[in-house]
């Protein structure tokens, strides 16, 4: 079964997209904090991880750059309300595999995360 | 809840709802009432999801207003974009495929989901039943009602089960409609009256600048031709203080005329009295200083100072009348004058009197090669050149005005006969064309 992380520090946002994709077959954890993220990813990598930019504490930016540094499997799609294009481009720096600006649209993100995982599968 | 009590409860959120919806259209900022709205139905109708949905205008799309209820979404984590099979539903598939209902529950979409219906809707659009319960699904809604302002579909309203588990009644669908097709009739107002304010500044800055810049450009413009005329009249020295002179006369002449004087025929009357001579400023001095008689050659090169001077002043729009007048003054009443040979009324009433004042001005002033003649004899002869080089109603007001206002000042023609002046008050200030 395909493992997917939410990190975001707003518990509704993780539980309604947790909700979403266990719908679709997906087996989904959670984690609203940066530290949190990680040890999770540390307990148990996931395939695809949706990661929140703007969190306190450590933030988006920092674990991106710890996942992709332990872990360069791990697809990585940063979802934020930030859209300016030094964030972006950092991102991208950083290995991060897709950059979706919120208000997102739930069909572009479902397409997205399935390709990843396609894309794992024929790696 | 007895079956008797509830249609009365019914009518009465009807009413209520009505009410706000009706105050709602006339609200700049309809957001926190359609919060409210989504409010008052989650609690009433006991919902699992209640979502309200606006169009964005500039990002085309929509984005949640509000959401209530158990599987309520996070509003500012989801948009639906324009492809979302619901928007193309509402948007397209509805007139393509003449449906009535203007809204999809989950159970209309089971009874299309058998085959034959299915590929009937497939066929008339591009949309796939499975794709609209997905999307539904995606949700938890039951119901999805949309709202439309002049056929452009402006809101959403999504509803998910009531928690006793009954069915949406038609008259509570019918209500739903209307509610959601307020809203949009809200958004859409509350929009125009953000675009009409703003317009609306921005319009009334830029009259205000132009007005400003404009009325700046005029009286620039007017000071500085006022000044070359000035120096055109120090330029020539026969003529020193013709322009103050032919001003006031021109307007003694006019007055006496009943000449329509409103808004800003005084002020063009005034430009053109001050300046039909600019052109001079174009003409060299060796013509225009010359003592005695201009051979053909030179006269030819003085009478271009008409166009020149009206070419001047083509450049300010404001000045267009003005120009005419410059053009045109020294035109013949019998069409023998120059530049166009214009006859009678084709020539600006201005015009007309500029020849008489200015020709006038130039039989009594004294020259160098020429004593100035007496007012008396230079009333000889304008009424000799009347009808052929002058407007005969203009010449008779001239002499009118002229010998009334000599009279009033007691003043005798004969005393000015060595002097081109005429002593009398100075010609009074005009503000430039406004």
């Amino acid at each position: 079964m395909n493992k997917l992380l939410v990190v975001d520090d707003e518990p509704e946002i993780c539980e309604f997209l947790q909700a979403f994709f266990e719908e679709r077959d997906f087996q989904v954890e959670f984690a609203t904090s940066g530290k949190d993220a990680l040890a999770k990813v540390e307990k148990k990598p996931p395939q695809v991880m949706l990661l929140d930019v703007q969190m306190p504490g450590m933030d988006g930016m920092q674990v991106l750059k710890e996942v992709k540094k332990k872990h360069p499997k791990v697809k990585v799609i940063m979802v934020t309300a930030i859209e300016t294009r030094e964030k972006i481009e950092e991102a991208m720096r950083a290995g991060a595999d897709n950059y979706i600006t919120k208000p997102l649209s739930l069909e572009y993100l479902e397409k997205d995360v399935q390709e990843k995982i396609t894309q794992l599968a024929k790696a | 809840m007895s079956k008797k009590e509830n249609p009365k409860k019914k009518i009465n959120y009807h009413q209520t709802l009505r009410d706000v919806a009706t105050s709602m259209v006339r609200l700049k900022q309809p957001e926190r009432l359609l919060k409210m709205i989504t409010r008052f139905i989650d609690r009433q109708f006991g919902l699992t999801h209640t979502s309200l949905l606006i169009f964005e205008e500039e990002k085309k799309r929509f984005i949640f207003v509000d959401s209530k209820g158990s599987s309520r979404v996070p509003i500012n984590l989801i948009r639906i974009d324009m492809d979302h099979p619901l928007v193309l539903w509402f948007q397209r598939v509805k007139r393509v495929a003449g449906i009535q209902e203007d809204y999809l529950s989950r159970a209309m979409l089971n009874q299309w989901m058998p085959a034959a219906s299915q590929e009937f809707i497939h066929q008339k659009t591009d949309l796939d039943v499975r794709r609209l319960v997905k999307a539904m699904d995606a949700f938890k809604i039951d119901l999805a009602i949309p709202g439309y302002f002049k056929n452009t579909l402006l809101g959403l309203l999504l509803l998910g089960k009531k928690k006793s588990g009954r069915r949406f009644t038609p008259s509570e669908i019918s209500f739903f409609q209307i509610l959601t097709q307020d809203c949009s009739m809200a958004v859409k107002t509350s929009q125009y009256h953000q675009s009409l304010e703003e317009q609306n500044i921005e319009l009334a800055c830029r009259i205000e600048e132009i007005e400003a810049f404009r009325k700046k450009e005029r009286d620039t413009y007017y000071e500085v031709m006022r000044a070359l005329a000035q120096e055109v009249d120090a330029k020539d020295a026969y003529t020193f203080g013709h322009v103050s002179q032919v001003e006031y006369l021109g307007f003694l002449t006019a007055r006496e005329m009943k000449l329509d004087m409103s808004g800003n025929r005084k002020d063009i009357l005034a430009a053109g009295l001050i300046l039909h001579d600019i052109g001079k400023i174009g003409i060299p001095d060796h013509v225009l200083k010359k003592p005695g008689r201009l051979t053909e050659e030179e006269w030819g090169v003085m009478k271009t100072h008409a166009e020149k001077g009206a070419r001047i002043l083509d450049h300010l729009s404001a000045f267009k009348d003005v120009a005419e007048i410059v053009r045109c003054h020294h035109e013949n009443f019998d069409g023998t004058g120059y530049p166009r040979g214009l006859i009678g009324d084709q020539i600006p009433i201005e015009a007309r009197i500029v020849a008489v004042v200015d020709a006038f001005h130039a039989i009594v002033s004294s020259r160098c090669y020429q004593q100035g003649r007496t007012p008396e004899e230079a009333f000889k002869e304008i009424k000799r050149c009347a009808g052929t080089q002058f407007d005969p109603v203009v010449v008779d007001a001239f002499i009118r005005a002229l010998k009334k206002e000599m009279k009033k000042r007691g003043v005798s023609c004969a005393i000015h006969k060595e002097s081109a002046y005429l002593k009398v008050q100075e010609p009074s200030p005009t503000g430039g064309i406004g």
